[in-house]
């Protein structure tokens, strides 16, 4: 910290709470709309989740429904939960983190209604289509035909809104988060645009198919949600325990070097397959250039918390988000090991790939979302959330049940993984093998699962008024110990 | 960075580099691939699927099966490790997944590519050289009626079970034991009680099963009416068959024409 | 070499060639500009008189009040 600033006068301070909250509320409508509607999703899809995964031990499981055949459900919980909660919950918390970035209030709130509003409506066709059988069998874009034009339409809207609020921005400087999200919210739609066109469109051939298919997969979470989640990360962090970014030169490498080297990873999940080998070693090279990126995000933000790591125990928002960040650390780092083709050869093919999607996409970017909403939410109603004990259900199920998730299917998809390479070993084996450790996974989802509901509870009766009025100051309501309250809310 | 335009030209790009080398190179790599003719005269592989089995195809996606089962062999020099005296390579084609590894060309004609990413069940890229189209109407219809670690799901809802008109059988219906049948997708036993009612209102089953299953076994005791429930379990439902669907009909006749690693190619050679 | 082969060798040194060309580009427009200059200025961009650097802004709710 070199400079040492004058200690602002009340009245620059009302000032500034008065213009931060005239933004926040400008948001409410909208934000609020893709909030709820993301954790509906997340509750459709955690249900999805449970139902697939106890079935996979107990092949008996509402065994007469076609509707709830494995195949279908599986399908129709990836839809729900990564096109449904996690692009929702990326796209509302990206559009409160611009408008007070830009320091713009929301302009147009009615055209994210009805952005949000098509993003719903293509979700309801997604999963009810997949569920009656019209789901398509390509991993991340199982969404029947008829699913499409609302995506493109609903995120189309959303990306042209980002851009014109960055325009009218009165802040001049551009922080790192919007840097993500404007890139972010470039990249989906052209990527978006691109793979459907080449896959169902243009039809391209054979295993090109698979190669369009992969560059996708692996770029929805890294050109899509890992932007959302690192760049609300490092808005959320420095801002919670009052503390600028540790580097932010190391910021502006850590973009560059995602940009660059994200995209080109994809196709190591075809390592071995029967593509071009020169494709999958380019890819490889990508994913081992990732260490640039992700360790400089790391040294970021995990050098910013040093010293500060007891607010983790006051803030909720802080505990999601710093247990993302970390993750993110390590799923990255156990990613880019796994593009090795030594590692592959056991990990391909097997529940230890799982482990690691789930790591990324629940441990890391979930989580950050969570703490995102716990953060923003309140600002936007007005309200503290009722109960702070359901917070601290939320973060232990969540955070104890993907621990389990992820220790019980990285061990069992390693070992089986191993039996499958071994030719002298029958199939059987491998399946009776693997059934206990998908047993303990059904377990952590329901764990899991109970999280989310106290989640859903909790923002329930948020909305529903059902909490403490917040003052106009900032938020830190509980004093910790030797230290005063600040913005303390006025005696009503 | 203050201004927004060096961000989305920058992210232009880095995206345009990718879809270049990740994209657009293979897609002009592979796109002139043609069927593969061994000498002339003869079939070109690989060939179209039927018209059945591309109706199968839809139903093999519909229902996710891809997130179960791969279609595609790996090499035989794959995976190398030494373990308990012997080198561990080449497991699919050890395994009997095929008779050599899959290559671009096998998937010239697949829409969609059906690679997958899972190995919950085996590989199917050669399914079709393995089994008769008995064995997959039976196994689809109850993967346990084979082998009892299975957790594949039951595709019952593919198969209709209906009375059998005038005492006479479908063709197509299947051949499977009672248990099976009589409450699809699940394995049906009476409860003793049930199964004493089922004797009582059928004097002669007892004898006839008795005859039908010579050995050393006392009808009266609890141990020797289980035992004979077992064999009549294993019996066919007189008044009921099982038959496929058109969906199944279409599904087996896809899985009978998945041949990926069978015909030799000169790129698949090692 | 066949023409495909011809045709990609050629794309790839256009790419690279076009690529490296707009990072050299970049690089010097970066410097020039004074992108690597006054990154305190940035990293404190989010914080203002009412939460200023030093304040944490996030709390557990109180169970009673």
């Amino acid at each position: 910290m070199g400079v040492t600033l004058t200690p602002p006068t009340p009245a620059d301070r009302a000032q500034a709470a008065r213009e931060r909250r005239e933004i926040d509320s400008s948001c409410r409508g909208p934000v609020l709309h893709y909030a709820a509607s993301a954790v509906a999703w997340l509750l459709v899809g955690t249900t999805l989740a449970v139902v697939a995964s106890v079935k996979l031990h107990s092949p008996y499981f509402l065994t007469g429904s076609e509707y709830l055949t494995f195949g279908r459900v599986r399908m129709a919980h990836l839809q729900a939960v990564g096109i449904g909660w996690s692009a929702m919950a990326g796209m509302g918390g990206a559009c409160w983190l611009m408008c007070r970035l830009s320091r713009a209030t929301l302009l147009y709130p009615k055209l994210l209604h009805v952005a949000a509003g098509l993003w719903n409506v293509g979700m309801v066709a997604n999963v009810l289509g997949i569920l009656a059988g019209h789901g398509r069998s390509v991993e991340w874009l199982d969404s029947p035909p008829y699913v499409a034009p609302f995506l493109v339409a609903s995120i189309g809207i959303f990306s042209v809104w980002t851009a014109a609020t960055f325009v009218r921005r009165r802040e001049p400087h551009v922080y790192v988060t919007q840097w993500y999200i404007l890139a972010a919210v470039f990249w989906f739609p052209v990527l978006y645009l691109v793979t459907v066109g080449m896959i169902f469109w243009v039809r391209s051939t054979g295993v090109m198919q698979m190669v369009v298919n992969w560059w996708f997969g692996h770029n929805y979470l890294g050109l899509w949600l890992t932007p959302m989640g690192v760049g609300a990360a490092y808005y959320l962090i420095p801002k919670i325990i009052g503390r600028p970014v540790h580097s932010y030169y190391l910021s502006i490498i850590g973009f560059w070097a995602l940009a660059l080297f994200y995209s080109w990873a994809g196709i190591h999940h075809l390592i071995g397959g029967p593509i071009p080998a020169w494709l999958a070693t380019a890819s490889t090279v990508g994913s081992m250039m990732m260490f640039i990126p992700v360790i400089a995000v790391a040294i970021n933000h995990h050098m910013t918390m040093l010293g500060s790591f007891h607010v983790l125990r006051y803030s909720p928002a802080l505990r999601f988000t710093v247990f993302g960040a970390m993750t993110y650390t390590a799923v990255s780092f156990q990613g880019s090991i796994e593009s090795l083709k030594d590692f592959s050869e056991v990990a391909h093919f097997t529940h230890y790939t799982v482990a690691h999607a789930h790591l990324g996409a629940y441990g890391f970017f979930t989580m950050v979302m969570f703490g995102l909403f716990y953060y923003m939410i309140p600002r936007l109603t007005g309200r503290e959330w009722f109960s702070a004990r359901l917070i601290s259900l939320h973060f232990w199920c969540d955070a104890v049940g993907i621990s389990i998730y992820f220790v019980s299917l990285t061990v069992g998809g390693w070992w089986q993984g191993r039996m499958l390479n071994d030719p002298n070993v029958p199939f059987g084996n491998i399946v009776e093998y693997v059934r206990p450790y998908l047993f303990t996974r059904s377990v952590a989802g329901c764990l899991m699962g109970v999280g989310h509901v106290a989640f859903a509870l909790l923002l329930v009766a948020n909305l529903a008024g059902w909490g403490r009025k917040r003052g106009i100051g900032p938020a830190y309501f509980v004093a910790p110990a030797g230290k005063p309250a600040a913005g303390e809310p006025a005696p009503v | 960075m203050d201004r927004g335009m060096v961000i989305i030209v920058g992210a232009l790009l880095t995206f345009a580099s990718s879809w270049l080398g990740l994209v657009l190179l293979p897609y002009r790599q592979l796109q002139n691939q043609q069927p593969y003719t061994a000498s002339p005269g003869d079939d070109p592989y690989p060939r179209q699927l039927s018209e059945k089995a591309l109706a199968g195809v839809g139903v093999y996606s519909a229902n996710g099966c891809l997130y179960c089962h791969s279609q595609q062999v790996r090499s035989a020099r794959f995976g190398n490790w030494w373990e308990g005296g012997e080198m561990k390579t080449g497991a699919d084609i050890r395994r009997g997944w095929g008779n050599r590894r899959t290559v671009s060309r096998d998937y010239l004609h697949d829409r969609p590519t059906l690679l997958g990413t899972m190995r919950t069940g085996p590989d199917l890229a050669n399914v079709g050289s393995r089994y008769s189209p008995a064995w997959q109407h039976q196994h689809l219809f109850n993967p346990r009626s084979f082998n009892a670690w299975s957790t594949m799901p039951s595709f019952a809802f593919l198969y209709r079970r209906e009375p059998v008109e005038g005492g006479k059988r479908a063709e197509t219906a299947l051949r499977l034991g009672r248990e099976w049948t009589v409450n699809p997708g699940y394995r049906w036993r009476p409860t003793d009680e049930e199964w004493d009612r089922i004797l009582a209102s059928q004097p002669g089953l007892a004898d006839a099963l008795k005859a039908a299953n010579p050995g050393h076994f006392d009808v009266a005791t609890p141990e020797g009416k289980a035992r004979l429930l077992d064999f009549w379990l294993t019996t066919e439902e007189a008044d009921h068959q099982v038959v496929p669907t058109a969906d199944a009909d279409h599904l087996v006749a896809y899985l009978l024409e998945l041949r990926k690693a069978e015909t030799p190619l000169p790129e698949a050679k090692e | 070499m066949t023409p495909t082969n011809l045709a990609i060798l050629a794309t790839i040194v256009g790419a690279v060639v076009l690529f490296g060309a707009a990072t050299v580009l970049a690089m010097g427009w970066a410097v020039r500009a004074g992108q690597f200059e006054n990154f305190d200025r940035g990293a404190r961009s989010i914080f203002g008189p009412d939460e200023p650097v030093g304040e944490p802004t996030d709390a557990f709710p109180r169970e009673t009040d």
